[in-house]
């Protein structure tokens, strides 16, 4: 139970299934990985909203979610994230187990003829897609472009990982700009999804009671013969130089404080635990040296935490302070690295950060889509390990690793967002 | 002591309830194969509970105190739970709504030590002056940061929009002058009116026995006392405060909240509403509603779109919000739409389609320890089990619907708040 079986389908396309009969909704996901590229970033975004908004059976968006409600609320979700340099376009579906419709239809071959359909046969005019549903969608994701401003915690990371990362792919962001997407025509979304299929790294899952079977004839049919060639991956890292320095205002009654970190970076499962668990012994639990120090000791903040970019190498620190804090705070965020980098580490720290670590690892093996997202970081760093693997590695993490990575760290943007 | 065993056949699951002789009451929810535990108490007791009567004294807590109460159990004379928990492995949290304060920890492994520590947390209340001051700089800074959180904002202002008195137009968290006003004698006064076992409620679910759960209450657990506590809420008029608010913060995208008042004659609607009404609201703004197709073909909405019903302590309201360019554009089409809706109800075809999305929604929520933990501990404060839902949905007819959305959406007793951006 909860194994993964990994298929090749042809070059660069891999179908993961993992049989769990424990659940009483089953997923299946198609995502397509690719290099972020200022050239494209923008266009695939786009397209993964028009293809969730119909296809050749259901040309229509009112009709193709009248669908979803018939198969008992099965849903249908576009998602687009930056995971390290690289784009990842999903399309997921999720629904009823079978053994639960009442009318004896089978839900998950609807879902699966649903999601090969909307990502392979989608709803074209004239050999296009249609300029309503282009505009439509370049609306949307400029309004989600947009809100990303209404949050200023996450505005604020955001920032200072532009800034940080200013000649490297990963400071694009995961839909590319405002001004790159306003400038996209039908033709380029079309285009996009053309180069998707024929050369992002493609990884499919099927998750549940089902059979698999099915979905992987069903994805083997499209895939099968198809000449692809898939586009090598390159991490672009900038040395640290001088501390990068921004300060903005606002009108908000919260400051807050985002400092970056470069950590070291290598793409063995060992390495991006121990990085993981570092974050958490720093900044991630609530015995975390930040938050017992920074918060419960100080009283500056009701949040201050570490958080590890595996895939990119970077560590973020963030923080919501009183505007006459923030020197304080960054302060207290430094003495406490200093302290960590020194290897004042105790055992407690440790042991709580590892059962904490481990924790969630093992709680993943509850969730289809946890224990998907889960196996997804892991093969993109052509790893195949296990939940229950990457908990016992937890265990096998020494004290000297932990200062050996710390030791590592360096800061090299520090955003504030001031308000006035 | 016998557990009552809670069984459902059409789906094949069951759990199980005790009422402890220590007062509180236990509901514990196996899942076979599950690796994870999730345990959460409720209190029946949240921020709109700051008027009360006890011992025949009246009393009138602070805005914030069930909040601030809930940072501050957090912590004993023997030290700090959030440590005790660390070292089990546990991770541990809790949250104060309008209506109750929970405390919760998830787990997978070492579960019976985890839950010896939360029931020291709720029964060993340790407040001094110094530790109360001392969460007035961390609690200060979470209310700020709510006070700059546009989607917090715009529900907020329309719960002052919407009621005159009901203490629902409180921010929970109270403001940084009520809660400076907060004294240790303010917090036990709120612990030993509302922390009484027969108050609350322990819910279990994922890899858990009911036995090992018993085995800890029995050594834990101190009997309390009968629960004499009686909570008071100011008389609400039906009408609307306001018809429209609006504040300005810096956001690029403007944010809607539309909210239409209803009359709450008993403290909870019963299952049977509830299902009635979320029903209706999938046919009427569901992805495949005509009103969702029409604000979409109008460009007046985006994603973040969607309805909701938000009921509890004698206060009902249904809620449309998301983000929009035209906020009064969306308001003034929701509002026909509506009148449409109260002249027509909803049609056998679009209440079957929303039934069936709205069955499968509820048996996907057997899967997660987190949620049926939630969801037992909910449905035992309204009185119903964790499969009345269910069984309603298979029940209920259009007629039903229609019949109660008669009591829901008055076209003329709605609110609309709205957050522009500070240059709009």
């Amino acid at each position: 139970m909860s194994e993964l079986i990994r298929k090749e389908i042809c070059e660069g396309v891999a179908f993961n299934s993992i049989t769990d009969d424990r659940f009483k909704r089953g997923r299946i996901y198609a995502t397509l990985v690719t290099p972020l590229d200022k050239k494209t970033a923008a266009a695939n975004a786009l397209l993964s909203g028009v293809l969730r908004r119909s296809c050749r059976k259901y040309p229509d968006f009112t009709a193709l979610n009248r669908k979803l409600d018939d198969l008992y609320g099965a849903s249908l979700y576009p998602s687009v994230r930056r995971i390290g340099d690289f784009q990842a376009i999903t399309l997921a579906v999720s629904g009823l187990e079978d053994r639960y419709a009442l009318d004896g239809v089978s839900i998950s071959a609807e879902m699966t003829e649903l999601l090969c359909s909307i990502l392979f046969e989608p709803n074209l005019i004239d050999g296009c897609f249609s300029e309503e549903d282009v505009e439509q969608e370049k609306r949307q994701l400029i309004d989600d472009i947009d809100a990303e401003f209404n949050d200023k915690r996450f505005y604020s990371l955001n920032r200072c990982a532009e800034i940080m990362c200013r000649d490297e792919p990963f400071a694009i962001g995961r839909c590319g700009s405002r001004e790159d997407v306003l400038s996209l025509t039908p033709e380029d979304v079309y285009k996009a999804w053309k180069t998707l299929l024929d050369n992002a790294t493609v990884e499919l899952f099927m998750l549940g009671s089902s059979q698999p079977d099915r979905a992987l004839e069903g994805f083997r049919k499209y895939f099968d013969g198809r000449p692809r060639k898939t586009m090598g991956f390159s991490r672009i890292v900038s040395e640290v130089g001088e501390v990068k320095r921004i300060v903005e205002t606002e009108e908000i009654t919260q400051s807050k404080l985002v400092m970056g970190f470069r950590c070291a970076y290598e793409k063995t499962a060992r390495h991006a635990v121990a990085t993981a668990l570092m974050s958490a012994i720093f900044g991630g639990t609530p015995t975390s040296k930040l938050f017992v120090n920074v918060r419960e000791k100080q009283s500056l903040c009701y949040y201050c935490a570490s958080m590890a970019d595996i895939h990119k190498g970077i560590m973020f620190v963030d923080s919501g302070v009183e505007t006459k804090n923030i020197e304080k705070t960054e302060k207290a965020v430094m003495e406490q690295l200093n302290t960590f980098m020194r290897g004042n580490i105790t055992y407690e720290e440790l042991n709580t950060a590892k059962l904490a670590l481990k924790n969630v690892y093992i709680s993943s093996l509850d969730s289809l889509a946890a224990m998907q997202s889960f196996y997804l970081s892991n093969i993109l760093r052509s790893s195949f390990l296990s939940p229950v693997e990457a908990a016992a590695l937890t265990d096998d993490i020494t004290k000297e690793e932990i200062i050996e990575l710390a030791g590592q760290l360096k800061l090299d943007t520090v955003f504030s967002l001031i308000g006035n | 002591m016998n557990f009552e065993i809670i069984k459902n056949e059409r789906i094949g699951e069951q759990y199980y309830r005790l009422c402890h002789p220590s007062g509180l009451t236990i509901l514990v929810y196996p899942k076979q194969g599950y690796n994870s535990t999730y345990a959460a108490v409720g209190t029946d007791f949240g921020s709109v509970n700051k008027h009360f009567i006890r011992d025949g004294k009246e009393i009138i807590v602070p805005d914030g105190t069930a909040h601030y109460l809930e940072h501050k159990l957090f912590e004993s004379e023997e030290g700090d739970a959030f440590a005790q928990y660390a070292r089990t492995g546990a991770s541990a949290n809790a949250y104060t709504s309008f209506d109750t304060t929970c405390y919760l920890f998830s787990c997978t492994s070492r579960f019976k030590e985890s839950l010896e520590i939360l029931f020291d947390l709720i029964q060993s209340p340790y407040f001094t002056p110094e530790t109360v001051a001392k969460e007035q700089g961390i609690i200060g800074q979470e209310i700020k940061m709510y006070e700059d959180s546009p989607e917090w904002r715009v529900a907020m202002n329309l719960w002052q929009a919407l009621y005159h008195n009901h203490p629902i137009n409180i921010d929970i968290a109270g403001s940084v002058e009520t809660i400076a006003q907060i004294t240790p004698e303010i917090l036990y006064e709120c612990y030993n009116s509302y922390y009484n076992l027969h108050n609350m409620v322990l819910g279990v679910a994922g890899n858990v026995s009911p036995e090992e759960v018993l085995e800890i209450a029995d050594k834990k657990l101190k009997v309390s006392q009968p629960f004499q506590t009686q909570s008071i809420f100011p008389e609400e008029p039906y009408e609307v405060k306001e018809k429209y608010t609006e504040q300005r913060l810096p956001v690029a995208v403007p944010l809607f909240c539309l909210g239409f008042k209803e009359k709450a004659p008993r403290q909870f609607v019963t299952i049977k509403e509830m299902i009635c009404t979320n029903i209706l609201l999938e046919a009427f703004a569901g992805f495949g509603s005509e009103l969702y197709r029409k604000l979409l073909d109008s460009k007046l909405i985006n994603s973040t779109f969607g309805a909701d019903y938000n009921e509890g302590k004698y206060y009902r309201t249904v809620m449309f919000e998301g983000e929009s360019r035209d906020p009064l554009k969306v308001s003034e089409m929701i509002l026909e739409e509506v009148r449409k809706l109260k002249q027509n109800g909803i049609s056998q075809e679009e209440f079957e389609r929303a039934r069936r999305c709205l069955y499968g929604g509820i048996i996907s929520g057997f899967d997660s320890p987190s949620g049926l933990a939630s969801k037992m501990i909910n449905n035992e404060f309204m009185g119903g089990t964790s499969f009345v839902s269910l069984e309603e949905t298979a029940k209920v007819t259009p007629e039903d619907v229609n019949e109660r959305l008669k009591d829901q959406l008055d076209p003329e007793n709605y609110a609309l708040s709205v957050i522009k951006g500070i240059d709009d």
